[in-house]
């Protein structure tokens, strides 16, 4: 017979009776992550700005009892008490994840400024925001577990990326050290770092780039561009059970994009 | 946006006094019309004209005009 004490659970992966609430979740990674979640089990909170994105991907869920929630992030300051009045309608929320992101691919000769902000707005100033509001005893259920998107780019040097690099680098830091923070409430904090995906803006960094050099960067990636599931099956597996012992790190997700 | 205000745009492009680039040079001349260049080009573009460009048509531009004509009439003479 089985040892007991292996705990093995049956559906390691299901997501029933969780909610989690999904930022970026009218394209690219957020949208498939959130229609993954949902064939999981979860009950889905999709939140960006744009509502008719948001209703196209509530009608790719799977389940019964999601909502949209269009919001802008960029107004930080609002995050904490918003968070609040979603737990108190919809109950606490057992799972988080900060997809919303844009990318700028800016050579440091025309980099203004008003760019570096508006990447570190989004990833950094809203991303703390949600933690902040999301660490209140009203709005996380117990063993709740948030994650956050970084890339490769915060480990390996790029031309051109230098304030893309700054702001997922720091979302890697914030993870570690939120992560200590809220151990004692349970709470997991864990980031990924994909690669090059197919997504719109994985598209618009290949349209931007000569050809030559868009394949060489398709080439780095030993395993091709992934594509936006691949990013998902990770986000879910820190999410679920199977990440129940993981914190405060980051999973890189990059088809071998970092083995060389 | 004038040509003289582009004029000087590129000129912080590629690093020179403001006024040396006059609207007419060959790109060759101004030896700086590089890969990285072509992106700050198509940076540029998007932060000050809200315009995509094709890298492909970047790579073939020859002269500063080739570059205004990219831009159509978001130049004007004056």
């Amino acid at each position: 017979m089985l040892d007991p004490s292996l705990e093995l659970p049956r559906q390691p992966f299901d997501l029933s009776g969780r909610l989690i609430l999904v930022t970026g979740a009218s394209s690219g990674i957020g949208r498939a992550t959130a229609v993954l979640l949902s064939r999981l089990g979860a009950r889905l909170i999709l939140v960006a700005r744009n509502e008719q994105r948001l209703l196209e991907t509530l009608r790719s869920l799977d389940g019964q009892g999601h909502r949209i929630e269009p919001f802008d992030l960029t107004a930080a300051e609002m995050i904490p008490a918003w968070l609040r009045n979603l737990a108190i309608s919809e109950g606490s929320i057992h799972g988080l994840v900060h997809s919303a992101g844009i990318h700028k691919l800016r050579p440091i000769r025309v980099l203004s400024p008003e760019a570096v902000e508006e990447l570190l707005r989004i990833d950094v100033v809203a991303g703390l925001a949600l933690a902040r509001g999301f660490s209140q005893k009203a709005v996380a259920a117990p063993g709740a577990s948030l994650v956050f998107l970084s890339s490769v780019v915060a480990f390996t040097g790029q031309s051109g990326h230098s304030a893309y690099a700054a702001s997922k680098g720091a979302v890697v830091s914030m993870t570690r050290a939120l992560s200590v923070e809220f151990a004692p409430q349970k709470i997991r904090v864990n980031c990924v770092a994909p690669g090059l995906v197919s997504t719109e803006m994985g598209k618009e960094l290949l349209d931007t780039l000569l050809p030559a050099q868009a394949d060489a960067l398709r080439a780095e990636h030993l395993l091709g561009i992934g594509a936006p599931v691949d990013i998902a099956n990770a986000i879910a597996f820190l999410l679920a059970e199977t990440g129940r012992w993981i914190t405060g790190t980051v999973l890189v997700v990059d088809g071998g994009y970092t083995a060389h | 946006m004038t040509l003289t205000s582009f004029c000087n745009l590129l000129d912080e492009l590629f690093e020179v006094d403001e006024g040396t680039i006059k609207g007419n040079e060959s790109l060759e001349a101004l030896h700086a019309w590089d890969s990285l260049a072509i992106l700050s080009f198509m940076a540029l573009a998007d932060e000050k004209f809200g315009v995509t460009l094709e890298p492909r048509a970047l790579v073939a531009c020859k002269t500063v005009p080739d570059l205004i004509a990219l831009l159509g009439d978001r130049i004007t003479s004056e």
